[in-house]
């Protein structure tokens, strides 16, 4: 077995089959709960189409499935370093290359678990039905790249600043800027600084992207932009955690020294 | 010997007399109560859906005018909402519909008139008729402008026969998993 898909598995078996993954699955279920019952409990809010509740919950889906790969990648790195795990695993064999894949590898584990936790939320709110496949697929293809990028770019900070909690207190800011259009509807964007932000913003790209599939009912061929702007993101972020935790060039240049 | 006991009662009451409160029904009125002197006029907003569907929301624009050659006062001027659908006849409750139920003017001249706006949040399918009516202090049989009927299409919302299983059943699964976990974890640790 290579040392990546060793390392994913044993990371992924720790998110989703120790106590503290299945507590952030069980977190995220709750988190989807109490919105689904939101709709049902509210006129206002029971009076939205079913398609504007399936793209509702498909966003909040990318954003838990974010903050879980972002809360897992803070953890893999700066949380390692402090546990003392980390050293023992940069001193391995293993090439860098496949220490990151595996961790990522695990991040995906999660976002798949995220998003067969997701998938009878939708059918649930989602009452007839169209809408349904539109947002499993753009789920896959755009939610994808935009949790493990958010993973990545937590283990690029972890490995960047000394404090695991300063790593994680940085993602969660970041990750509270980037999902902003979850808060702000596209009407509310439409300022050229609103516009300049969707157009370099991945979740703007994935969120628009289900905008326009879920509730526009327009083709995936339409989303080319979009897609190619998650996957951009995903590629950096990954070069980014790869690059912070390349080998030393110089002795005490070390993550964990 | 039965029919005594009424004839018993009734001489009883009759020994009474004036102690016995007298019950308002008992008396009926002299004079039906008044009937307001308003016209109400009700005419929908140009800017309505001409299809409205469920979440849509309407407006009716109400003037109310006092025709008489005295003043009013103590106007009251409340909106319904009538379904009526055959067999679903209902006045509905106005709760969710809308946030303007009712208005008050103190006082309005001879000749005097004044508008107002209503806004319905159309919240249910079916067919519907808007009613404005208008009270005053002193003659309070109210004066009614209605709308034509509308009628409101439905459209697919959440359903929560579907939502509340998965709601409630996807927690309760993952926290029995979990706490199976927790039990097996612990039964490790004693072993």
């Amino acid at each position: 077995m290579s040392p990546a898909l060793a390392i994913a598995r044993r990371e992924g078996g720790e998110l989703l089959c120790s106590p503290r993954g299945l507590a952030w699955l069980l977190a995220a279920a709750g988190v989807l709960s109490g919105f689904a019952l939101l709709l049902v409990g509210s006129t206002e809010l029971g009076l939205l189409d079913n398609a504007q509740v399936v793209y509702d919950m498909a966003g909040l889906t990318i954003a838990l499935g974010a903050l879980l790969a972002l809360v897992s990648g803070v953890d893999a790195v700066a949380g390692e370093r402090e546990r003392g795990a980390l050293l023992p695993l940069l001193a391995t064999a293993s090439p860098r290359r496949s220490i990151v894949l595996g961790r990522l590898g695990g991040q995906a584990l999660a976002w798949s678990a995220m998003l067969a936790i997701s998938a009878p939320y939708l059918w649930a709110v989602g009452s007839t039905g169209q809408n349904l496949g539109a947002a499993l697929l753009g789920l896959l293809l755009f939610g994808t790249p935009v949790a493990l990028a958010a993973g990545a770019a937590a283990m690029a900070l972890g490995a960047r600043l000394r404090s695991a909690r300063a790593a994680l207190l940085a993602s969660l800011i970041a990750l509270l800027l980037v999902a902003s259009p979850l808060l702000l509807g596209p009407s509310l964007r439409q300022s050229a600084i609103g516009q300049g932000f969707d157009a370099v913003n991945p979740f703007s790209g994935a969120t628009n992207a289900l905008d326009a599939m879920v509730i526009d009912g327009q083709g995936l061929a339409a989303q080319g932009w979009h897609l190619a702007l998650v996957l951009a993101w995903w590629g950096l972020a990954y070069a980014a955690a790869l690059r912070a935790l390349r080998p030393p060039r110089r002795p005490g240049e070390e993550i964990v020294a | 010997m039965k029919a005594s006991v009424p004839l018993a009662v009734l001489a009883l009451l009759a020994t009474l007399g004036p102690a016995v409160p007298r019950l308002a029904w008992a008396a009926p009125s002299a004079a039906p109560p008044a009937s307001a002197p308003l016209k109400v006029g009700l005419a929908p907003d140009p800017a309505n859906p001409a299809a409205p569907r469920m979440g849509d929301r309407m407006s009716f624009h109400t003037t109310l005018r006092n025709p008489a050659s005295a003043p009013v006062g103590g106007v009251m001027a409340w909106l319904t909402i009538l379904r009526v659908d055959a067999g679903h006849e209902e006045a509905i409750d106005l709760e969710d519909w809308s946030a303007n139920k009712a208005l008050t003017i103190p006082a309005m001249a001879p000749g005097g008139e004044a508008r107002s706006d209503w806004t319905l949040r159309l919240i249910s399918p079916g067919t519907y008729r808007v009613l404005v009516s208008a009270a005053t202090r002193a003659a309070p049989v109210p004066a009614v402008g209605a709308s034509e009927t509308f009628a409101v299409a439905p459209k697919p919302v959440v359903e929560s026969r579907r939502v509340l299983p998965v709601a409630l059943g996807l927690p309760l699964a993952l926290g029995g998993l979990l706490a199976l976990r927790l039990t097996m974890a612990k039964g490790d640790d004693d072993a």
